[in-house]
């Protein structure tokens, strides 16, 4: 692929020829081997594949938090490899937001401050009628003033969630984000976060283990050996299962 | 449970470099001060011996000996008794020490010199030939070569020389010896001449302080010959001692002053190891924060409570001895290494030695060890507290609240209140010892009680300072987010600061009351008095005027004083009066009540006692106006001085008054002095007056200040190290949370900066309270110790205390740059994948 047959105003992420590798000599792994991908404006897409196969280090690369070895990354028309420590970290402020599977919040301030923790870091005030919205769909109201160790573990994501969703960022990834939440509460964060790419156009990114998790996504890439090798529309947990079971022969 | 301690200090090397420094350097305090003590007295030892170097016994006279009898004849050792021991047959040799002084003329200038017997055959008086020969007659002698360089004199020189006997005559030197090391000794030109020209020259002070004796064969057999000799000759009060008998009698005598100094040293070493206690406390609480889950791991695993205990006990242990051995070695390296120094800086006191002895190596290690594990024993006991279940516990606590113990706050207000009493009681009555007892209580009181205000004035001056800054928000919590590590923490700053400006407060309001009780004394700032000169009107005018154009001089004005005769009133008889000029007076008194009109007389020291109107004074009678300064003379005009009969004329001398600059320094006023004394061609103790001693009391005030801030300075050193040692422990505590800061967009350089606001929030708050606490100590203690000399005067050195302030934030800034490095180092992945 070309950047002429992909204009890359069309995705909110695109990456080509994403190689990194760890360690040298004997212990070298090559985490991502020449990925190219590219990630379609309001969109949920799932990553998925064997453990080792290299979807956190992508999601990583893709998002800033750690330097691929090759490649270049588009988000919002930069390239993030050219950019320095304190632009990426400007970019992640403004145009990405996170959800990680655990230790999401800072522990010694409360819900809201976490919420508005990027915005604050920013030095810009919140859109108080988009900050309603988001706190009243993910039914955090009368949680605000909660520490996050007041909170219950779906709580504490959720927090997550909202803190991602408020700058409206042009991309929200999220690495197994209901990987330690039991199945109901998991099922109510990705239902959630559905109705974010359905209703409010976002982006959303997630790297998964769970075929239940990722049949709520519009788009499922398959990862193996550092290389993305195939990929699945429409997701149901049947096609998934059936598409994972494949991928370990 | 040894192998999980050694393992566990393998794998935490890194998180006790800060604590092995603390306690080293805290050892090495103390070390350092008892091995000053030793080597004070090996070196005096030398020093002094030098005297003996070669001798086998001394004879002196000991007043210890001599019965308790009014009546009782001293025994006087003179050349007689020398030439009697000489006869003994079991003496070789035997010579007299003596302080006989003299005056040595040469060309230019006129020394005072101590005169010593010495004799070719009786080991020339212990001196040591360096050049030429022993005097043969009495119009020979010989010098010490570090005088006799002073005074540019050598062999074959002829000087004057005047004796006891204050007959002067010309002497030739024939010979230079080595200046003796022996500091009683050292500090004078030393003159050896014949024996009997020396007896003429000494006069009636021809005596002997000791006898210098050698043995022809055996030393106890002259022991035995020279106790018959005197037991003969009824000398009961003579004692005789070996050289080393003596010299270490000698050096017990010079060095009650250094048991001083090793004491005042020891109460600093003391604070020093306070303070390292404290960093130890905290280090091991950190520490053993961050193991809990590993700990109650131990625990579910089967490990008994006792074990746990231990295991911390023992990597307390180690780091102990580690840290104990490594501050003593410190203090040796470092003692002689000043030694050295002195060595090469001052070759003329070669005979200063490092001497270490067992005990002054010892204590330190043991006092440093038992230091590292008592401290550690409280965090142990948390340890040991530990449920199994903290093992799986879910999610990090946002911030510890450690309750204090009731037991503490209970103690605490109740030390803080009684001493706190004790030192008012004793600030108004005037008694020091009663307010040092109230500090040495309350101090440790307010300490006790810090729990209690101190993270509450870091947060509260944190979010102040923080405005609306996230970073700074987040600093603020941070730093009190474990309120007991934090209290630790900041308190051994606070000891460290608070000893440092109370004494700077007190320091400076005692040089102020000082300076206002001096002022009361004297009327003017410099009195140039010239005694010597016969009185001459004109000149002493001239001498005002060019003294008057020196720069620092702002007015002058001439006195004469005089003694009258009086009749009646208190003082009968003749008393000493000082006439001035009232207009140029005016100008340069301090205190216009005092400036006389003529017919008045203006007296001081009267007691408060009612006096008469009227005195009358050489024959006249005098209007009488009483004034509550304390000036030695009272005060006339020149003209009514001149009217009256005056006593002896050769009491009569003139003087110049001087004003000086207001804003002079020390160092200037001492240069002034100096330069008045040339241009006036006099002694510059002839010029005195208040600024001079109020100049010499505040540069005593200030070097002393410099020495006790220095000592303290180790324990602010320690404190600080403990503030970078908290910090960076709590950075590795929290590396997954600054990951997901920088995660959110938090920059690397904001990072630091948060991590370096949590450190200034800690040492600057610290420092602060330390300094209020430090002025309150200081104004009371300065009060309890000088308001029964005077009007006090309480002055607060701003600009120091402003100093130590800054001083702390910008030590505290240095403690935040490696833990804010290492934490910015870490990409946000790295950071977050930790465990
Ligand atoms: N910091 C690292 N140092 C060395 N190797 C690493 C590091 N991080 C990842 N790897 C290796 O890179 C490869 C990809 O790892 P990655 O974490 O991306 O896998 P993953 O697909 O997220 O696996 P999982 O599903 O278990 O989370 C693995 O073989 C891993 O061992
Ligand atoms: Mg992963």
């Amino acid at each position: 692929m070309t950047s002429e047959t992909l204009p890359l105003t069309e995705y909110a992420v695109s990456a080509r020829g994403l190689t990194k590798s760890y360690g040298h000599d004997s212990t070298r792994v090559e985490a991502l081997r020449t990925v190219d991908v590219a990630f379609a404006r309001s969109r949920f897409t799932a990553i998925m594949g064997p453990s080792g196969s290299g979807k956190s280090t992508l999601m990583h690369c893709l998002a800033g938090l750690d330097t691929a070895d090759a490649g270049e990354i588009i988000i919002g028309g930069r390239d993030l490899m050219t950019l320095n420590d304190d632009e990426l970290t400007m970019m992640r402020r403004e145009q990405i937001g996170f959800v990680f599977q655990s230790f999401n919040l800072v522990p010694t301030i409360n819900a809201k401050d976490n919420i508005l923790l990027p915005l604050s870091l920013a030095g810009k005030s919140h859109d108080r009628e988009w900050f309603n919205t988001v706190i009243d769909a993910l039914g955090l109201r009368d949680r605000l003033s909660h520490k996050p160790h007041e909170l219950s573990g779906g709580q504490q994501q959720r927090v997550a969630v909202a803190r991602a969703l408020l700058t409206r960022p042009e991309v929200v990834f999220g690495d197994e984000p209901t990987g330690n939440l039991d199945s109901r509460t998991g099922a109510e964060v990705l239902s959630l976060m559905r109705t974010s790419t359905r209703e409010m156009g976002q982006t959303i990114i997630m790297v998964t283990h769970d075929p239940a998790a990722a049949s709520y996504a519009d788009t499922v890439l398959l990862m193996k050996d550092g290389s993305i090798v195939g990929q699945l529309e429409n997701p149901t947990v049947a096609t998934v299962t059936e598409a994972l079971a494949s991928l370990a022969e | 449970m040894l192998h999980v301690a050694l393992a566990n200090i393998k794998t935490y090397a890194r998180r006790y470099i800060a604590v092995i420094l603390a306690v080293a350097i805290g050892t090495a305090f103390l070390a350092a001060t008892l091995a000053v003590n030793t080597s004070t007295r090996a070196t005096l030892k030398n020093s002094l011996g030098d005297t003996y170097k070669n001798a086998d016994l001394v004879a002196f006279q000991d007043w210890e000996l001599a019965p308790d009898d009014p009546d009782f004849k001293y025994t006087e050792l003179g050349l007689k008794q020398v030439q009697q021991i000489r006869e003994l047959p079991q003496i070789s040799t035997a010579y007299g020490t003596a302080f006989v002084s003299g005056e040595l003329r040469t060309a230019d200038d006129g020394y005072g010199v101590m005169l010593q017997p010495v004799s070719a055959e009786q080991n020339l008086g212990g001196m040591e030939l360096l050049e030429g020969r022993a005097p043969l007659n009495s119009n020979e002698i010989i010098l010490d070569d570090e005088h006799a360089q002073k005074m540019l004199v050598s062999v074959g020189d002829t000087v004057g020389l005047t004796g006891a006997d204050s007959a002067t005559r010309d002497v030739k030197v024939v010979g230079i010896q080595r200046t003796s090391t022996d500091p009683m000794l050292s500090g004078y030109a030393l003159v050896g001449m014949q024996e009997s020209a020396w007896e003429k020259s000494a006069g009636e002070s021809a005596q002997f302080q000791n006898i210098v004796i050698d043995a022809r064969d055996s030393v106890p057999a002259a022991q035995q010959a020279l106790a018959a000799y005197l037991a003969e000759h009824r000398m009961i009060d003579v004692s005789v001692m070996t050289a080393d008998e003596k010299v270490i009698n000698d050096v017990a005598m010079l060095t009650d002053g250094t048991d001083q100094l090793t004491i005042v040293l020891l109460v600093f070493a003391l604070v020093a190891l306070v303070v390292t206690g404290l960093v130890v406390v905290n280090t091991f609480n950190v520490v053993i924060a961050q193991r809990t889950r590993e700990l109650a791991l131990l625990r579910t695993l089967g490990a008994k409570r006792q074990q746990i205990r231990s295991s911390v006990l023992i990597e307390a242990l180690v780091i102990g001895v580690v840290a104990s051995l490594l501050g003593v070695a410190l203090a040796v390296a470092l003692m002689a290494g000043l030694i050295q120094l002195v060595h090469v800086m001052v070759p003329s006191m070669s005979y200063a030695t490092l001497a270490l002895n067992t005990t002054g190596l010892v204590v330190p290690v043991v006092v440093g060890i038992l230091m590292t594990v008592i401290a550690a024993s409280l965090p142990a006991r948390r340890a040991m507290k530990l449920a199994p279940l903290a093992a799986l516990r879910p999610f990090d606590a946002a911030s510890v609240k450690n309750r204090a113990g009731k037991l503490r706050i209970v103690f605490g207000i109740l030390l803080t209140l009684a001493g706190g009493g004790l030192l008012a009681w004793g600030a108004i009555a005037g008694s020091l010892p009663i307010a040092f007892g109230g500090g040495l209580l309350s101090f440790p009181g307010i300490l006790m009680l810090a729990s209690l205000f101190v993270p509450a004035s870091v947060f509260g001056i944190g979010k102040l300072v923080a405005g609306r800054s996230v970073a700074g928000k987040l600093a603020a919590l941070n730093a009190v987010r474990n309120p007991g590590r934090t209290t630790a923490t900041a308190t051994a700053l606070l000891i460290g600061v608070t000893l440092v400006s109370m004494i700077m407060v007190g320091g400076q309001t005692a040089k102020a009351s000082l300076n206002n009780s001096i002022a009361g004394e004297y009327p003017v700032d410099l009195t140039v008095s010239l005694y010597e000169r016969a009185v001459n009107e004109a000149k002493t005018q001239d001498l005002a005027r060019e003294l008057g154009s020196l720069d620092g001089i702002e007015e002058t004005s001439t006195f004469l004083a005089g003694s009258v005769e009086t009749k009646g009133g208190d003082n009968e008889g003749g008393f000493s009066l000082m006439g001035v000029d009232p207009q140029t007076f005016s100008k340069v008194v301090l205190d216009q009540n005092i400036v006389p009109e003529d017919g008045q007389i203006i007296r001081f020291n009267t007691g408060g006692e009612e006096q008469p109107k009227k005195l009358t004074v050489g024959g006249r009678e005098l209007d009488v106006k009483v004034s509550s300064a304390s000036l030695f003379q009272d005060l006339v005009t020149k003209d009514t001085l001149e009217s009256l009969k005056t006593g002896d004329a050769a009491d009569e001398y003139a003087g110049v008054l001087i004003k000086v600059a207001p804003d002079l320094s020390n160092s200037e006023i001492t240069a002034l002095v100096e330069q008045i004394a040339d241009v006036a061609n006099v002694e510059s103790y002839m010029v005195s007056g208040g600024v001079v001693e109020n100049a010499m009391f505040s540069q005593v005030i200030d070097v002393l200040l410099a020495i006790v801030s220095a000592l303290l300075a180790v324990a602010v050193l320690i404190a600080l190290i403990g503030v970078a040692n908290t910090l960076s422990l709590s950075v590795l505590e929290r590396t997954r949370e600054n990951s997901l800061l920088r995660a959110l967009g938090l920059k690397k350089k904001q990072l630091r900066a948060m991590l370096a606001q949590e450190a200034v929030l800690i040492g600057g708050v610290a420092a602060l309270l330390g300094l209020v606490l430090g002025v309150v100590y200081g104004l009371l203690g300065a009060h309890a110790t000088l308001s029964a000399i005077g009007e006090m005067s309480y002055e607060i050195p701003w600009l120091q205390l402003a100093l130590v302030l800054v001083v702390s934030i910008v030590a505290a800034l240095l403690a935040s740059v490696t833990p804010g490095r290492r934490a910015a180092k870490l990409s946000p992945v790295q950071g977050l994948a930790t465990e």
